[in-house]
C-alpha cells in the first residue's frame, strides 16, 4: 500500500504538486491521469524520492519513505519509464539483472529469474537473453523495461507511461498482456498515463489530476458516470457513454441460459464496447459469452447493453437524456 | 651520406631521442587525462561551470607553443627549472586540456537522460551510475579526445627541444642550425611516424572500448 498525505512540491514558487492525498491499496493499480503538466509524473517520482517533496508525507506499507535512504528505497520499488532507458551497452539479461545484482542476489538465482521474467513477458529467453537493446523492436524494449522493473520482485511498481513509445497496435497488445500479468502478480502499481482508453482499461482506480491537484479519484466507471467536477466531465469528452462501455466487461452482465451460436461467442474479458460491435455485425440478436476454457457463460443483447448504460448513468446522478 | 648511412650512424641517438619524446608525451598525457577527464565530468553536470572552464582551456590553446615555453621560463626559474623537462611537460598538459575536457563533456552529455534516470530509479548510487553506465557509454568519445591530445602533443613536444627538453625535436633544431637537411628530415620523419603509430594504436583502443551493444544493429526479429 502506498499513501500520499497532503504532498506538495514547489519549484521556486511554482507549485507542481499542490496538496495531494491519495491512497493505493495493496494489489491495486491506480492510474494517475491528466493533461501534460498536471503534476502526475512529479507525484510519481516523489514515491521513490527521485523528486523530494517540499512538504507532506508519503508512506509505503505504513512506513514514511523519508526514513530510508533514497538508494535503498528505490531498490525495493520497481521503476519503468516511457523512454524505457535500457542500458545500451548491456544485454537484455544484464539489463534485467540490474536491481537484483545491486541487492546482492546470487548469480544462479538471477539467471533463473531472468528467464522466468522473459517468459512472463512473452519473450523467448533463449532468443532474447543475449541481445542488445539496439537489436530490439520498440515493443520488445518496453517488455524488457517492464521485466527489469519486476526483476527484484518489488511489491510496489512505479510506471511512467511505460507503453507510451510504441505504435497503437502493439500498445493494445502489450496492455492486454500486462493486465493479465497484473491479475496474476497483484502488485501495487502507480501508473502515469495521459491516454484515456489505456487508463480505463488498466485502472482499478483513476486519480484524475489538474494543475497539481486531484480532481477526482474513483473507479473508471465512477469518473465517467458521475464526474465530480466540470473538468472531469470535459476531460472525458462528449463520448462518455462510449467510454463507459469500455469500462464494463461482459462477464459482469452475462445473462445465464439463452441460446446463442457458440461459433461467434465473445470472451468474458471483452468490454461492452466489443460486445456491441460484435452484435451490430452479427446475425442473431443474442451474442454468446464464453470463459477462457470455451465454456458458455450466457448471452448478451443490444437491449441489455442499452439498459445497463442508462441505469449506470442514472444511478450515478447523471440525467439520462 | 645516404639516409641509410645516416640512420646507421645515428641509430643510438635517434633511439634515445625517441625514448625522450615518448616519455615526455606519455607522462604529460597521463597527467592531462587524470586531470582533464574529471574536469570534463565536473562541467558536464552543470552548464554554468562549463563556460569559464572551456574559455580558459580555449585561451591556453591560442597561445603559440614557443611563446608558452618562453612565458614559463621566468616563472619556473624560481624553482630552478626554467628550462628542460618540467616546463615542457607542463605546457603539454595545458595544451591537452581542451580536447580532453571538451570531448569528455560532450560524450557524457550525449548519454540519453532516460538512461541515467532509469539507472537512478533502479537504485544505483551516483558513483555506480558514473562507473557502470556513464563512463562506459562515454568511453569512445573520451578516447577520441585523448587521441587528438596525443597527436597534438607529439607535435608540440618537437618544439620543446628549444628549451632543452630533448626528444626528436633535437634533430630538427640541429638540422636547421647546421643546415643539414638529412638531420632535419630524420627528426621530422621520426615524429610523423610516431604520430601515425600512436594514432592507429589509440584508434584500436577506441574501438575496443566501444561497448558491444553500441555497434550492433538489427540481427534479431
Amino acid at each position: 500500500m502506498i499513501e500520499f498525505i497532503d504532498v506538495r512540491k514547489t519549484y521556486g514558487g511554482e507549485s507542481a504538486v499542490n496538496g495531494v492525498s491519495l491512497r493505493v491499496e495493496t494489489g491495486k493499480l491506480c492510474v494517475l491521469l491528466g493533461p501534460s503538466g498536471c503534476g502526475k509524473t512529479t507525484l510519481l517520482r516523489m514515491a521513490n524520492r527521485l523528486v523530494e517533496p517540499t512538504s507532506g508525507t508519503i508512506m509505503i506499507d505504513g512506513e514514511d519513505i523519508m526514513r530510508s535512504g533514497p538508494v535503498e528505497l528505490r531498490r525495493r520499488i520497481g521503476y519503468a519509464i516511457q523512454s524505457v532507458g535500457l542500458f545500451p551497452h548491456r544485454t537484455v539479461a544484464q539489463n534485467i539483472a540490474t536491481t537484483p545484482k545491486l541487492m546482492g542476489m546470487a548469480t544462479g538465482k538471477i539467471a533463473a529469474r531472468i528467464d522466468e521474467l522473459l517468459a512472463m513477458m512473452n519473450l523467448e529467453p533463449q532468443r532474447y537473453r543475449n541481445r542488445y537493446p539496439s537489436q530490439l523492436s520498440g515493443g520488445e524494449a518496453q517488455r524488457v523495461g517492464v521485466a527489469r522493473a519486476l526483476a527484484a520482485d518489488p511489491p510496489l511498481l512505479l510506471m511512467d507511461e511505460p507503453f507510451g513509445a510504441i505504435d497503437p497496435i502493439n500498445r493494445a497488445e502489450i496492455r492486454e498482456e500486462f493486465l493479465a500479468l497484473q491479475r496474476r502478480l497483484r502488485k501495487t502499481i502507480l501508473f502515469v498515463s495521459h491516454d484515456i482508453p489505456e487508463a480505463l482499461f488498466l485502472a482499478d482506480r483513476i486519480a484524475l489530476m489538474r494543475s497539481g491537484k486531484i480532481e477526482q479519484v474513483g473507479t473508471p466507471q465512477e469518473l465517467i458516470a458521475s464526474p465530480a467536477t466540470d473538468f472531469v466531465r470535459r476531460f472525458f469528452g462528449g463520448d462518455r457513454r462510449m467510454l463507459l462501455l469500455e469500462t464494463i466487461r461482459v462477464a459482469e452482465m452475462a445473462i445465464p441460459a439463452g441460446t446463442a451460436d457458440t461459433e461467434n461467442a465473445i470472451a468474458a474479458e471483452s468490454t461492452l464496447r466489443d460486445a456491441m460491435l460484435a452484435l451490430m455485425s452479427a446475425n442473431g440478436e443474442h451474442l454468446g459469452i464464453r470463459d477462457g476454457n470455451g465454456r458458455m457463460l450466457g448471452t448478451i443483447t443490444l437491449g441489455d447493453i442499452q439498459r445497463h448504460v442508462a441505469l449506470t448513468m442514472r444511478a450515478d446522478g447523471e440525467p439520462s437524456r | 651520406m645516404s639516409l641509410l648511412d645516416f640512420l646507421h650512424e645515428y641509430d643510438q641517438s635517434l633511439l634515445i631521442a625517441l625514448g625522450e619524446h615518448l616519455r615526455l608525451v606519455g607522462i604529460a598525457l597521463l597527467i592531462a587525462v587524470a586531470a582533464g577527464v574529471p574536469i570534463g565530468a565536473w562541467i558536464a553536470r552543470d552548464g554554468h561551470r562549463a563556460g569559464p572552464v572551456l574559455l580558459a582551456a580555449n585561451i591556453i590553446q591560442t597561445i603559440p607553443s614557443i611563446a608558452l615555453f618562453g612565458l614559463m621560463i621566468p616563472v619556473l626559474a624560481i624553482f630552478n627549472h626554467g628550462i628542460g623537462f618540467l616546463p615542457a611537460v607542463i605546457a603539454l598538459i595545458l595544451y591537452a586540456q581542451l580536447p580532453v575536457i571538451r570531448n569528455t563533456r560532450v560524450a557524457l552529455r550525449a548519454i540519453p537522460p532516460a538512461t541515467l534516470d532509469a539507472a537512478r530509479g533502479l537504485g544505483m548510487t551516483e558513483r555506480q551510475i558514473f562507473l557502470r553506465v556513464a563512463l562506459p557509454l562515454a568511453a569512445p568519445g573520451i578516447v577520441a579526445g585523448i587521441r587528438i591530445a596525443a597527436t597534438m602533443s607529439i607535435g608540440v613536444a618537437a618544439v620543446a627541444a628549444y628549451i632543452g627538453a630533448g626528444g626528436l625535436g633535437i634533430f630538427i633544431v640541429r638540422g636547421i642550425q647546421t643546415t643539414w637537411d638529412m638531420m632535419t628530415i630524420a627528426g621530422a620523419a621520426g615524429i610523423a611516424l610516431l604520430t601515425l603509430f600512436v594514432e592507429i594504436a589509440l584508434g584500436i583502443a577506441q574501438k575496443m572500448l566501444t561497448p558491444k551493444g553500441l555497434g550492433v544493429r538489427g540481427g534479431g526479429r
